[in-house]
Order: C-alpha cells, then sequence, then structure tokens
C-alpha cells in the first residue's frame, strides 16, 4: 500500500498557527484553507498545493486574526513600541554604515550557525526514525589480554543472540545481521553486485522501522534463500517495485532466492544500511554454521529490550552471562559488552563497524566554533552602538528630563538590537537560500537536505535572533541608559570608561578566537599534509585494483604480462585503503618458546608469490614465497608483530616458529610496516599467508601513460578470462586518499569557518575604527596645524588598535599551543609544532587589521584642518 | 446617525454574503469574488474582512455542518444584519445620485 501523505496539507503551519490565531476562529479558518488546499490539489501538483499552502497559511498573519496577546493598551503605550521602531529606523536611514555593518556581520554568523546546527542536529538525529531505538541495543565484543582490552569488534558469535532472547528476561526480540559484500547477482542477464547486502533474522523488522511497500511483514525470512530488496534496489533491477515473486540468482550460493517483499530505502541517518536482505537461515545452510558455533565471530547482533530503564539490569545480567561463557569456554580471552544504538553513530569506533561513523569530537567542534562566530558578530554589534554613545548621549538626557524611565530606555536600545537582528535573520535566510547546494556538497549531506522544510529550522532561527538579541543590547542598554541628563545636557559629558574598557576587551577577545581558528586551521592542514605525504611503506601509485568474484582463475595475469604497458601483477585477499571487512582477524598466535602468554589480535592477508614486489614493500629479513608455496606452513610477517611477540631484530625472528591454530609454522620473511589503513591509526600486526588461489583482489601495476588505455586493455582481457561477474575497478592511490575524506571535509569546512570569522572581526573592527577615529576628527586637525605629519598621525590613530591585536596574539599563543597539542595527540603518527605556524598568523592578523583601519586614518589624517576646525 | 466606515472590499465581501445567502462561508465567498473579480483573493483577506465586518456589527455569524472536504472542521455561515443592508442601500443611494449628476457630456467621453 502506498502512503497518500503528499496529498495531505502539511501539518507544521496549523501548528505554529494555534499559538498566533485566535481560538475562536482556528476551527473555521483550519477548515477552509483544507477546502482551498484540496481546491488547488485539483489544478496543481502536490508539491504547488503545498506551496501555495505555505503562502496562504502566511497571509493568515493579519491584526484581525491575529490573537491577543495579553498585552492591555495600557502597557502597549507604556512601552512606546511604535515610537521606538520609529526611532530605531531613524537611526538606520541616518547611519547606513553602521547598520550595514552590523547586519553584514550578523546576517554571515546567524547564516554559519545556522547551517551548522542543522548539520550538528543531523548527525544527531541518527536512528530517530526508529521508534524503538531508545530500546535497541548492540552487543559488541571486546578481545581482552588479561584484564586489558586489546581490541574492540563489533560483532559477535551467531549463538549469542538467541542466548541472550532466551536467558535475560529484559530481552523482548533480537536480530542478527551477517554482511555479505562479496556475493554477485544475477537479476536476468544482468549480473549486479551488492556490498550492502545482510544475512537477517525474521525478527529484523521487529527492531528496524521499515515499511513493507509489497510482501507481507509477518511471513518473511522463516525460509532459506528468500531475499528482500529496498524500493530503489528494486527499481535498479525491474524498473518497477511490485516484484514479489521475482527470483534472483545468487552465483556464490549457487540457488534461486525468491523476492519476497519490496521496503523502503534505508533512511539517511541510520548506522545499518543496506539494499538487500536475505534470509538468516540461507546463511546456516549455505556456510556450515551450526547453532551453537562461538568460533565463528562474523554478525552483528542486536536486542530490543522491554523498555528503556530495564537498560541497567541487562548490563548486569550481561556481566553475569559473560563469566558463564568465560567458565564455559564459550568466549577465550573475550567479552560481551553492550551499547545502545542510538549511541553508535557519534561514539562507537569499532573494528567492522557497518559504515564509516562521525565523530562526537568533531561535531562538538564545529558546534563550539559556530557558537564562537556567533558572538564576533555579537561582539560588533555591542562594540559599534557603544562607541556611538556620544552621539545618544544628548537624546538620552532629553528623554530622562521628560520622564523617560529606566526600563523604557533600556526597552528602546533592546528594541533596536532586535530589529537589526531581524534584518540580519532575513539576509542570513538569503545566504544559506544561495549557498545551500555548497554547504551540502561540503558537509556531505544528503540531497534531501533542505533545512527550510523543518519547522525546527525555524524554531532555531527565532531562537537564536532571540537569544542574539538580548545579548547584544544587554550592554548597549545598561551604558547608554545610565548617563547623568545634568551633566550631559550641560555639556560636560566625557567617554565612559567602563563602556571603553569594555570595548577593548571585546576586541581582544575576538581577535583571541580568530587567531585561535587560524593556526588551529593550518596545524589540522599540516597534519593531512604530512599524512598523506608520508611514507607508506607501499607504493600506491601506478596501480590498477580489479575485484574479482571468487574462484576466479589466475591465469588472466599469463595474458596481461604479454603487454607492454603492464609491469607486474599480484593478487591479495586485502589491500592498503579498503574496509577492514577484507581483513581476517585470529588471535592467540604465539612464538613456539615464548614464554609469555598473551592474546592479541593478529590480521592476516593472504597474497600470491608477486605481492612483495610488485607493491614495492621492503624486505627486510628472510626471503619472498616461492611460486609453489600454498599452505599455512610458512608465513612472512610484519615488525610490529614482531615487536608484539618482543623479537628484538628481523634477522633474528627468520626460522623462527610459530602455533598457528594448533598447528605450526615458520617465519620465513620479515617485511617493513606498511600503512594498510590512514596513518591517523598506528601499524597493525599483520601475518601474510601464501595462496594460490581465492584471492578477491587483482592488482596491476602498469607503465606511465594513459591510464584510460590500461583499464580498457585489462577490461578487454578480464572479459575473456572471468566468466561470471562485472568488471569494476580502482586506482589504488585514489582508494587510499578516501580514507582522509573525513579529514579533508572537516578541514575546508574548518577553513571556511575560520575565513568567515576574521571577515566579521575585520568588519567590526573598521566600524569601531570609523566612529572612534570621527570623534578625533578635531583634535587631529590641531595637531596637524602644530606640525603633525601624514605619517604621524597614522601611527598614533593605530597605534591603540594594533595595540589591541598583539595583547590577543600574546594570549591565544599559549593557550592555542596547549589546544593544538592534544589535538595532535588524537594522531598516531603527528606533526612537532613549529613556532612559524603561530608567528605567520599573528602578523598576518596585525597586517589584516592594519590595513582594515587604513583607509579610515589615513583619510582622516589628509583632511585639511581648516575644513574641520572652522565649523562648530 | 453614526456612521461606521465601510470600505471599498469589504463592501464587496458585503454584497456577496447577501448574494450567496445560505453559502455565504468562507471559502464559497472567496471562490464567487474570484470569479466576479477575475483576481485570485487569499483565505486571509476574505476572513480578516469578514472579521472586522462583524465587530462593526454588518455580520452576523453562526457555525454550520463539518463536511469531509474541509477535514472534518465545521463552516461558518455569514449573515448580513438589517444594519448592514440599510448602509449598502444608503451607499447605494448615494452612489446612485451621484452618478445622475455627472454632467452628460462628460459622462459620454
Amino acid at each position: 500500500m502506498k502512503s497518500d501523505s503528499s496529498h495531505e496539507a502539511p501539518k507544521w503551519p496549523f501548528r505554529a498557527l494555534r499559538y498566533l490565531l485566535k481560538d475562536e476562529y482556528l476551527e473555521e479558518l483550519e477548515g477552509d484553507m483544507e477546502e482551498v488546499f484540496r481546491d488547488n490539489l485539483k489544478i496543481h501538483s502536490p508539491e504547488k498545493a503545498k506551496r501555495l499552502f505555505i503562502l496562504e497559511a502566511l497571509k493568515l498573519l493579519r491584526p484581525s486574526l491575529l490573537r491577543n496577546f495579553g498585552m492591555s493598551t495600557a502597557i502597549t503605550r507604556h512601552l512606546m513600541i511604535k515610537n521606538n521602531l520609529k526611532i530605531a529606523f531613524r537611526l538606520f536611514r541616518k547611519e547606513k554604515a553602521y547598520t550595514t555593518i552590523n547586519v553584514a556581520g550578523l546576517a554571515t554568523a546567524l547564516a554559519i550557525a545556522l547551517l551548522i546546527f542543522q548539520y550538528v542536529q543531523f548527525e544527531f538525529s541518527y536512528e530517530d526514525y526508529n521508534p524503538k531505538a531508545d530500546r535497541l541495543i548492540r552487543l559488541t565484543k571486546d578481545n581482552m589480554n588479561g584484564a586489558t582490552v586489546v581490541d574492540q569488534d563489533c560483532e559477535t558469535n551467531p549463538p549469542l543472540g538467541p542466548l541472550l532472547a532466551a536467558e535475560l528476561p529484559e530481552v523482548e526480540a533480537f536480530t542478527r545481521a551477517y554482511h555479505i559484500d562479496q556475493h554477485m547477482l544475477k537479476v536476468g542477464d544482468e549480473v549486479y553486485r551488492e556490498p550492502r547486502t545482510y544475512a537477517a533474522d525474521p525478527t529484523f523488522f521487529e527492531l528496524f522501522n521499515y515499511k513493507f511497500i509489497h510482501g507481507n511483514p509477518g511471513k518473511v525470512f522463516l525460509e532459506p534463500h528468500e531475499v528482500i530488496l529496498t524500493e530503489s534496489t528494486a527499481l535498479k533491477y525491474y524498473n518497477k517495485t511490485d516484484v514479489v515473486g521475482e527470483t534472483i540468482y545468487f552465483t556464490e550460493i549457487e540457488k534461486d532466492f525468491e523476492v519476497v517483499a519490496v521496503v523502503n530505502d534505508s533512511p539517511p541517518n541510520t548506522h545499518l544500511k543496506f539494499d538487500v536482505l536475505i534470509s538468516y537461515p540461507t546463511m546456516v545452510a549455505s556456510l556450515n554454521e551450526e547453532d551453537d558455533n562461538w568460533r565463528g565471530n562474523n554478525t552483528y547482533t542486536y536486542v530490543l529490550l522491554t523498555a528503556p530503564d530495564k537498560y541497567d539490569h541487562f548490563k548486569g545480567n550481561l556481566a553475569a552471562l559473560n563469566r558463564k561463557l568465560q567458565e564455559d569456554k564459550k568466549l577465550r580471552n573475550a567479552q560481551v559488552i553492550s551499547e545502545p544504538v542510538k549511541n553508535i553513530h557519534l561514539y562507537s569506533d569499532k573494528a567492522f563497524e557497518p559504515e564509516k561513523n562521525g565523530d562526537y569530537i568533531s561535531v562538538f567542534f564545529l558546534l563550539g566554533v559556530a557558537i564562537l562566530v556567533l558572538v564576533i558578530a555579537i561582539v560588533n554589534y555591542i562594540n559599534l552602538s557603544t562607541s556611538k554613545s556620544l552621539d545618544r548621549a544628548k537624546e538620552v538626557g532629553i528623554r530622562k528630563v521628560v520622564g523617560s524611565s529606566l526600563f523604557q530606555l533600556r526597552f528602546q536600545f533592546f528594541t533596536e538590537s532586535f530589529v537589526i537582528n531581524i534584518f540580519g535573520g532575513m539576509v542570513a535566510i538569503l545566504l544559506i537560500s544561495v549557498f545551500l547546494e555548497q554547504f551540502r556538497s561540503l558537509a556531505q549531506l544528503p540531497v534531501s537536505f533542505s533545512p527550510f522544510r523543518d519547522y525546527e529550522f525555524w524554531i532555531s532561527l527565532l531562537t537564536i535572533i532571540t537569544v542574539s538579541s538580548v545579548l547584544s543590547g544587554i550592554f548597549p542598554a545598561l551604558i547608554l541608559s545610565s548617563f547623568k541628563p545634568v551633566l550631559v545636557l550641560k555639556g560636560k559629558f566625557s567617554r565612559s570608561r567602563w563602556g571603553n574598557n569594555l570595548r577593548q576587551s571585546l576586541v581582544i577577545f575576538q581577535f583571541f578566537i580568530t587567531l585561535f581558528l587560524i593556526i588551529q586551521t593550518l596545524t589540522a592542514k599540516k597534519q593531512l599534509d604530512f599524512m598523506r605525504q608520508k611514507d607508506l611503506g607501499i607504493n600506491t601509485e601506478q596501480v590498477i585494483v580489479v575485484p574479482l568474484p571468487d574462484g576466479a582463475s589466475t591465469t588472466i595475469r599469463d595474458e596481461l604480462l604479454t603487454h607492454a604497458s603492464i609491469k607486474d601483477i599480484t593478487f591479495s585477499t586485502m589491500l592498503p585503503g579498503l574496509p577492514f571487512s577484507h581483513l581476517s582477524t585470529t588471535t592467540g598466535i604465539m612464538l613456539e618458546n615464548s614464554i609469555n602468554e598473551h592474546n592479541y589480535n593478529f590480521n592476516m592477508i593472504w597474497i600470491d608469490h608477486n605481492f612483495i614486489s610488485t607493491m614495492d614493500v621492503e624486505l627486510l629479513a628472510g626471503r619472498d614465497f616461492t611460486p609453489e608455496e600454498n599452505s599455512n606452513d610458512n608465513v612472512i610477517v610484519n615488525e610490529k608483530a614482531l615487536a608484539l611477540w618482543e623479537v628484538p631484530d628481523a634477522s633474528s625472528a627468520v626460522g623462527q616458529k610459530i602455533k598457528l591454530w594448533g598447528r605450526q609454522a615458520t617465519i620465513v620473511g620479515v617485511i617493513r610496516n606498511f600503512h594498510i589503513s590512514s596513518a591517523k591509526a598506528d601499524h597493525l600486526p599483520v601475518l601474510f599467508l601464501p595462496s594460490k588461489g581465492a584471492f578477491g583482489f587483482m592488482s596491476v601495476r602498469t607503465a606511465e601513460g594513459d591510464a584510460r588505455e590500461h583499464v580498457a586493455l585489462i577490461k578487454d582481457i578480464y572479459k575473456r578470462n572471468v566468466k561470471d561477474g562485472p568488471f569494476n575497478f580502482f586506482f589504488l592511490d585514489e582508494e587510499f586518499n578516501k580514507l582522509y575524506q573525513a579529514e579533508v571535509q572537516f578541514q575546508q569546512v574548518f577553513g571556511v569557518l575560520t575565513g568567515f570569522a576574521i571577515f566579521i572581526a575585520c568588519l567590526g573592527l573598521y566600524g569601531l575604527a570609523t566612529f572612534t577615529i570621527s570623534s578625533r576628527t578635531k583634535e587631529i586637525s590641531i595637531r596637524k596645524v602644530l606640525g603633525a605629519s601624514v605619517s604621524q598621525v597614522i601611527v598614533l590613530l593605530s597605534a591603540n588598535f594594533i595595540k589591541l591585536v598583539a595583547t590577543s596574539v600574546l594570549l591565544a599563543a599559549p593557550i592555542t599551543w596547549f589546544i593544538t597539542e592534544k589535538w595532535l595527540n588524537r594522531y598516531a603518527f603527528r606533526i612537532e609544532q613549529s613556532v612559524w605556524v603561530f608567528i605567520v598568523p599573528a602578523f598576518a592578523l596585525l597586517a589584516i587589521s592594519f590595513a582594515t583601519i587604513f583607509f579610515r586614518t589615513y583619510k582622516i589624517s589628509v583632511i585639511n584642518p581648516a575644513d574641520s576646525l572652522k565649523s562648530e | 446617525m453614526k456612521k461606521t466606515k465601510l470600505g471599498e472590499f469589504e463592501e464587496l465581501v458585503l454584497l456577496t454574503v447577501t448574494v450567496l445567502q445560505e453559502d455565504a462561508y468562507g471559502v464559497e465567498i472567496k471562490r464567487e469574488l474570484e470569479e466576479r473579480l477575475n483576481q485570485k483573493l487569499s483565505v486571509g483577506s476574505i476572513q480578516s474582512a469578514l472579521k472586522r465586518m462583524e465587530e462593526k456589527g454588518f455580520l452576523t455569524s453562526e457555525f454550520g455542518e463539518a463536511t469531509n472536504k474541509r477535514g472534518g472542521k465545521r463552516k461558518r455561515i455569514y449573515r448580513a444584519t438589517p444594519y448592514a443592508l440599510k448602509v449598502l442601500q444608503e451607499l447605494k443611494t448615494i452612489r446612485e445620485r451621484l452618478y445622475t449628476s455627472i454632467p452628460v457630456i462628460s459622462y459620454e467621453i
């Protein structure tokens, strides 16, 4: 059944209008709007009808329909809203520069803050699509060495789920999901590879909220060889969604699967996204998984609790169950722990995550920076409005004399900040709509992301505007309303010392933040460059990788090598830069004569005898595999593995025996560590095992030249040699660089934010310079009459501002050093901070601020003293 | 006699109410007037005119039946008060007199 929600009027306009319109009119108005909407639906598309509906709803905001907001006319008159607005608009018209600077600064900051808030909200909205999410728990496994956790793995043993459901009273249901990414699907004559395929229990849909577009939720997945497609997968295969009963051939399992249902696509905000699901019973049958197999450790396990507050009970019972499983030797050197599914996206970073997760530190960092940028803009307003105090002093004096209360005066200044902020908000909306596309691609948000559609956006807009109006209005209101009327009107007014100090500290604060952002951005960039340029220990350039179907013959190698442009070829199960799901892991591998028991997790890669030479990996000691070697008798290890076994040097390791799954194997070679994953993480201990078949990847090192020709050549030969399986390829260096995508993205967002922070701060400095300098015109004229030169005047006027910026540099440097040091320590291979990263931005900032005010100082220093002195 | 002002648009809405009789509720008034004026009107403009006139004593109203088409919400049926009819009549008379007072020459132009 297809939902017809597209033919219903949007709900949120009336949700908001209910608060604004008179109660007695609501029913009639809602009815009218509904009727008009249906009329519109007949002549327009649903989208257009909805747009019209929203427009009509906005047009309902008229004085005669609006609710009386409990304000008696006496209060309204007392507040003098109309008069205040009039004064505010007069001020804006008179002071165009002042208004423009304020509005520009606030608009930019508001736009940034709103977009970042939206992004943060998206990151925090993971699993919100699922009403049961607060009861969903994922079980994961910690590999232990004694009492210390060596390694955290998202995947657990298959019998765990059923056991939990049977033993623990808090568990209402469980489901398992087994990731299958190597399978080939044959639909008619087309062959597809779907990396997001899982085998799932029938209970999957009790835990995860999906809508069945076709098929019956109660009757699926009880039998083997059933498959469920998502809507877009069904459309991709069949061009329609009504495909229940069709069959798909899975080449690896060699069976026809029946399509039993079509469900909606996985939402963008879930950690477990799939395109194809197959029934769990299939896997038990095809992979020979018995029910009580505690050796395999390859399934995601989720449980649904009976109530969210049962989680503590559950954890207690789980600890007891752990002890029992350890005693029964079902868990060896391991423990099962739990985490709420809602926390996975931002807080979980374990091995074999279904997708790359977010990172709460980055999210909070961005949020913090967005708030700082907003604060810089608010500071601008405070500085500019209080620096104009001289102009307003007389006005305030007169108002006080004719009987204005302190409250009324303050309210007037709040009105001004409100109006400016509302202008800023309007320009911000304009900016957001113009730059939405850029932001979407920068933050890698789903295409469906559009902030204007959800009412939370408007609520956060109103909240930010209110908060920023109050914050920016509070200082002007206090300072400007405190003038003594007698003094002011006698002309004995002098600038308030307090106001001056406040402005100076605020400028220091602004540039403090700006400098921090610049240095942090530069350091992050240097660290990223360092990681990307770091010698990986393996040569990823000029390598084209072709994924192979299982059982593909390696004879393709000989034919490829007859071409001059192909330099070398190797086969392996894993390559640097690929997801860890291609890596096999095992524990309990020890040196034969080792005294220390340990339980480190070792990674295994099967390679052929060409791997080391093709990939330019350095062999430190021993020898490479020979073409004949094909068993687990001989292994090659990397330096990291030696370090774990506490073998001092490479040459002494060669010839030593290790225990490998109850058998004995000899170390024949030791290679230098190379990065399997990004240089963020430390090296992994790896065992390389020889093999002659069952590789996942063929890596082809090509000569320099046109990559397209190389690909065409490989494709041609591939098509002739490999029967099943579509031809896919990627360039190894590009694939590896994708590991830094999150860093690059974060860096870009951060760079843009820093740019805007500098812009807004300089805008404020410019404004402040304009107003303070213009009040010193007479002083400058007299100085010039007495013989001051242009350059002397410029130095005199600039000195004060430059002093402020210099102070902020001195304050920012040590604090920034401390914070970036902590940030860099998150990386296994990090750069050392250099003094230049501090000195260059500091001088750049001084230069920028000098340039900003130069225009103003120069203009005043070249005036003709006669012009300003003769006027009084 | 104390005159309450009746705006041009209000007068049109009021006339439509008297024309439609039992059918005089928001959307129907809007449809009728849109057709006669040959221009689009918003719900808000009609409704605010109705509310203003009700306050000034030109209209009375009561709830009518609810229909599915309106999402189960009741209609509000408007009725012109005798006072409104009197004002309309007066306005018409004033206008007619003015028209007849226009000199013939300029009228023909």
